[in-house]
C-alpha cells in the first residue's frame, strides 16, 4: 500500500475510534449529570411525599377534635352573648345588631356546643 | 565475517521472540475459546447491578378521595461492621442508643457481627434519619425505603387495617385487598462505573407496576363522628366494647363502622389480638329485642296479623313449657303495635306462636342471620341460627325474641335497612371504586341484592310501628329535633361461662334509622356490658347524636355541591 493511501486510512482510523471513545466518556459524564438530578428530583419527591403526610396528619379530624376537647385546652366555642359582631363606618366601630345565634357545620361535626339558649325550632 | 559472528545470536533472539508470541497467539487462542464465558460472567457482574423496582403501593381513599393510607419515604439504618475500628465501636454505640432507642446490648451484638452489611432499624423516623446523618459516621448508612402511614391515627383503624414491615397487609382491607393494593415488582438491569458506583443507565429494565387506588364508601367526617360518640358511650358507661355502623340503606354502602377499644394504625408495637379485631363483624351476640323486628315482619307479611289486633301479655308473666317468660314491664292488653312499642317479650312469643317455628326460621334466614354479609373484611363470621328440627319445646319462647341465637351487629345494619329501604335486604360494602394512579377507574362496586325480605306495604307498616317505638315507647331517647327517626331498642342478657343467663352482664343496643319517612342512613349501636345496661338508656342516645350530626352534615354538603354547580353554571 502507497504511503498516500495509508496515511488517510490511518488518520480516518483514528479520528473514528477517537470519536467513538469521545461519545462512550460522553454518555458516562450525562449519565453522572442525570444520577445527580435524579437524586435530586427523588429528595425534593421524598420531601413532598413527607409534607402531604404532615399537611394531611395536621389538617386530620381525629388531631383537630383531640386538640379542642383535650383537657390542656382552652378551646371554648363563644356562646353568643359573649360575642359582639363590629362594622367600621369610616370614622369608628359600630356595633352590628346582633341575629339569631349560628349554630356552624364545624361546631356540629366537633361536638362543641354551645350553652342552651331559648330558639325557635324550624323543622325542615 | 562480521555477520557470520552475529548470526546464531540473532537467530536466538528471533526464535525466544517467536517462541514468546506463539505464546501470547495461544494465550489468546485460550482465552478467546475456552475462557470467554467465564470472563464475561465477571465482567458482567462487575458492569451490571441487578435492582429489583419496588413498586409503589395503592393509597386508600374515603369516599370524597380523602387519603386514609399511603406510602412515604424513609431511611433505614443499616452499619457494616467492617469498616468500623474496634476502638470506636463502643463510642458508636453510646450515640446510637438515644437516637434509636434500641437496648446497649442489641447494638452491641450487631456491631460485632462479622459481615458486611446488618440492619440496625427499619423505617425511622425523620427526626432519626436527620441526627444520624449528623453523626457522619464511617460504617453507618441510611437506605431509602417506603412505610405504610396513616394520617388520621385510630380512625376507621379497623376498616383501614395496616400493612407491615415489607408493605404487606395484614388486618382489614390492607389484608383483604392486599392484592390490589400491593402492585408488581420490576427490575432493571444498571451499569456501574470502575467504582462499583451504580450510574442511571440500564442496560434492561422492566417497570414496576404500582399498586392500585382504593376509593371507600366510607364517608371521614361521618366516621369521626360515630367514633367520637362511641368514644363517650364507651368511656361514659365503662362498657367492654362497643361498635356503630352506619349504612345507606339503598345501596347497602357503609359510611361509617366504628369498633371500640381502638389503637392507632401508626403505633403498633405489642399490640393485642383484642384491640385489632372488628367487634362489628367478629363479635356473636344474642341480640335481645331487636330480633323483634323479624317477628314482626314475618307476622305483617304473612297476614297473620294486623296493627289493631289485641294480644294478651299475661300481666307479665307466661308460661312456655317449663318455661316462666317475663316482661319488662308488666301489661295487661296490648295491640300488635304496641307490643313492638312496649317491646313485650309475651306478646310477641304469642305472635311467633301463631306463625309458627318453620316461618319464624323461614324470615330469620330471609333476613340473612346465620349467613356471612360478605363484607369486604377478613374475620367475618357468621353468627348462629338453629333449624326448627334443632329447636327445643321453649325455643318458640326465646328465638323471636332475640334469644338462642347469634348475631352480629352488621348482620342488624343488614336487617333493619330491609324495613328502611322498601323490603330488600342489600349486601354491605365497603369499596366503591378500585382506580390506578392516573385516576382509571379498573372496577366499580355498586348495591347488590340479596334477596327480596318483605314487601314495600309491609315494611311501610312496620316503619310506621317502629316510629311508634322511639315515639312512644321504649325508644323516646332516640327522639330528635327536626328528624323522626325509627328504631328498636334491645337489652340481651349475656351467658355466663356455666351456660346460665348472666343477670349483671348485658349487651344493649339499638337499631334504626332517619329520618323515618324518607331514611338516609341506618345506624346500629352496640355496647358490650354497659352500665347502666339498658338499650333505651345508652343505645339510643347514641343513635340520636350520630344520626342528628350525620342527617345535618350530608344535607349540608348537598347544599354545598348545589351551590358550587349553580355558581359555575
Amino acid at each position: 500500500m502507497r504511503l498516500n493511501k495509508f496515511l488517510p486510512v490511518v488518520f480516518s482510523v483514528t479520528l473514528f475510534s477517537l470519536l467513538y471513545v469521545y461519545q462512550q466518556s460522553e454518555i458516562y459524564r450525562l449519565a453522572y449529570v442525570g444520577q445527580k438530578r435524579q437524586t435530586t428530583l427523588e429528595d425534593l419527591h421524598n420531601q413532598n411525599c413527607i409534607l402531604k403526610y404532615n399537611i394531611e396528619k395536621n389538617g386530620s379530624l381525629t388531631q383537630i377534635g383531640d386538640k379542642l376537647s383535650g383537657k390542656s385546652s382552652d378551646f371554648e366555642m363563644p356562646a353568643s352573648y359573649r360575642t359582639m359582631k363590629m362594622y367600621y363606618t369610616g370614622e369608628n366601630l359600630s356595633l352590628r345588631e346582633r341575629g339569631q345565634p349560628k349554630e356552624t357545620l364545624l361546631s356540629r361535626i366537633f361536638g362543641v356546643k354551645s350553652e342552651a339558649q331559648a330558639k325557635t325550632v324550624s323543622p325542615r | 565475517m562480521y555477520i557470520s559472528n552475529y548470526r546464531p545470536r540473532c537467530e536466538a533472539v528471533f526464535i525466544f521472540f517467536l517462541v514468546f508470541l506463539l505464546f501470547c497467539v495461544a494465550r489468546l487462542f485460550y482465552i478467546q475459546l475456552f475462557r470467554s464465558n467465564y470472563l464475561a460472567g465477571i465482567a458482567k457482574k462487575q458492569h451490571s447491578l441487578y435492582v429489583e423496582l419496588e413498586p409503589t403501593r395503592g393509597t386508600i381513599y374515603d369516599r370524597n378521595l380523602k387519603p386514609q393510607a399511603f406510602n412515604i419515604p424513609v431511611d433505614s439504618v443499616y452499619i457494616s461492621p467492617n469498616e468500623i475500628k474496634d476502638k470506636d465501636k463502643e463510642a458508636i454505640i453510646a450515640k446510637l442508643v438515644p437516637i434509636l432507642n434500641v437496648d446497649t446490648a442489641y447494638l452491641r451484638d450487631r456491631i460485632n457481627r462479622k459481615k458486611s452489611f446488618i440492619w440496625l432499624a427499619r423505617k425511622i423516623t425523620p427526626e432519626q434519619s436527620v441526627a444520624i446523618k449528623k453523626l457522619n459516621t464511617r460504617g453507618i448508612g441510611l437506605i431509602k425505603e417506603s412505610r405504610r402511614s396513616y394520617p388520621n391515627g385510630y380512625l376507621a383503624s379497623h376498616i383501614v387495617g395496616f400493612a407491615g414491615m415489607d408493605n404487606s397487609g395484614q388486618e382489614g382491607l390492607e389484608l383483604s385487598c392486599d392484592s390490589f393494593l400491593k402492585g408488581v415488582a420490576g427490575w432493571a438491569l444498571f451499569l456501574r462505573d470502575a467504582r462499583q458506583k451504580k450510574l442511571d443507565l440500564w442496560e434492561r429494565m422492566v417497570l414496576p407496576k404500582d399498586g392500585y387506588d382504593l376509593v371507600l364508601t366510607i364517608d371521614e367526617v361521618i366516621q369521626y363522628i360515630a367514633e367520637r360518640e362511641l368514644d363517650k358511650a364507651f368511656k361514659t358507661y365503662h362498657a367492654k366494647g362497643g361498635s356503630i355502623v352506619v349504612m345507606d340503606p339503598h345501596t347497602g354502602a357503609i359510611l361509617a363502622l366504628a369498633s371500640r377499644p381502638t389503637f392507632d394504625l401508626n403505633i403498633r408495637s405489642n399490640i393485642s389480638k383484642d384491640l385489632i379485631r372488628d367487634r362489628a363483624i367478629t363479635d356473636m351476640f344474642e341480640p335481645g329485642s331487636v330480633f323483634k323486628i323479624v317477628t314482626a315482619s314475618a307476622a305483617l307479611e304473612e297476614k297473620k296479623v294486623t296493627e289493631e289486633d289485641k294480644f294478651f301479655c299475661e300481666n307479665g308473666q307466661y308460661r312456655v313449657g317449663s318455661h316462666i317468660l317475663h316482661d319488662h314491664t308488666s301489661h295487661g292488653w296490648l295491640t300488635f303495635r304496641e307490643v313492638v312499642e312496649q317491646s313485650s317479650n309475651i306478646g310477641t312469643v304469642k305472635v311467633a306462636q301463631i306463625l309458627g317455628p318453620d316461618t319464624v326460621y323461614k324470615y330469620i334466614k330471609l333476613f340473612g342471620f346465620g349467613t356471612k354479609t360478605g363484607i369486604d373484611l377478613p374475620g367475618e363470621i357468621s353468627g348462629s341460627t338453629k333449624p326448627p328440627r334443632a329447636w327445643s319445646k321453649i325455643s318458640i319462647a326465646a328465638i323471636p325474641i332475640g334469644q338462642e341465637v347469634g348475631v352480629t351487629a352488621i348482620q342488624l345494619a343488614s336487617a333493619i335497612s330491609v324495613v328502611a329501604n322498601g323490603g330488600q335486604l342489600m349486601k354491605p360494602y365497603l369499596i366503591k371504586e378500585i382506580r390506578d394512579k392516573q385516576g382509571e377507574v379498573i372496577e366499580e362496586f355498586g348495591p347488590r341484592l340479596v334477596n327480596k325480605v318483605i314487601s314495600l306495604d309491609t315494611s311501610n307498616r312496620l316503619k310506621k310501628i317502629l316510629t311508634g317505638v322511639v315515639e312512644e315507647g321504649t325508644g323516646k331517647m332516640a327522639k330528635m329535633e327536626g328528624f323522626t327517626a325509627a328504631g328498636k331498642t334491645g337489652t340481651g342478657q349475656k351467658l355466663e361461662p356455666n351456660g346460665t343467663y348472666s343477670h349483671s352482664k348485658f349487651f344493649a343496643s339499638f337499631i334504626g334509622f332517619a329520618p323515618a319517612e324518607d331514611p338516609m342512613l341506618t345506624i346500629v349501636v352496640c355496647l358490650d356490658e354497659p352500665h347502666p345496661y339498658y338499650g333505651g338508656v345508652v343505645a339510643a342516645p347514641v343513635f340520636k347524636s350520630v344520626a342528628g350530626d350525620v342527617i345535618k352534615y350530608i344535607r349540608s354538603s348537598q347544599e354545598s355541591r348545589e351551590a358550587v354547580a349553580y355558581n359555575a353554571h
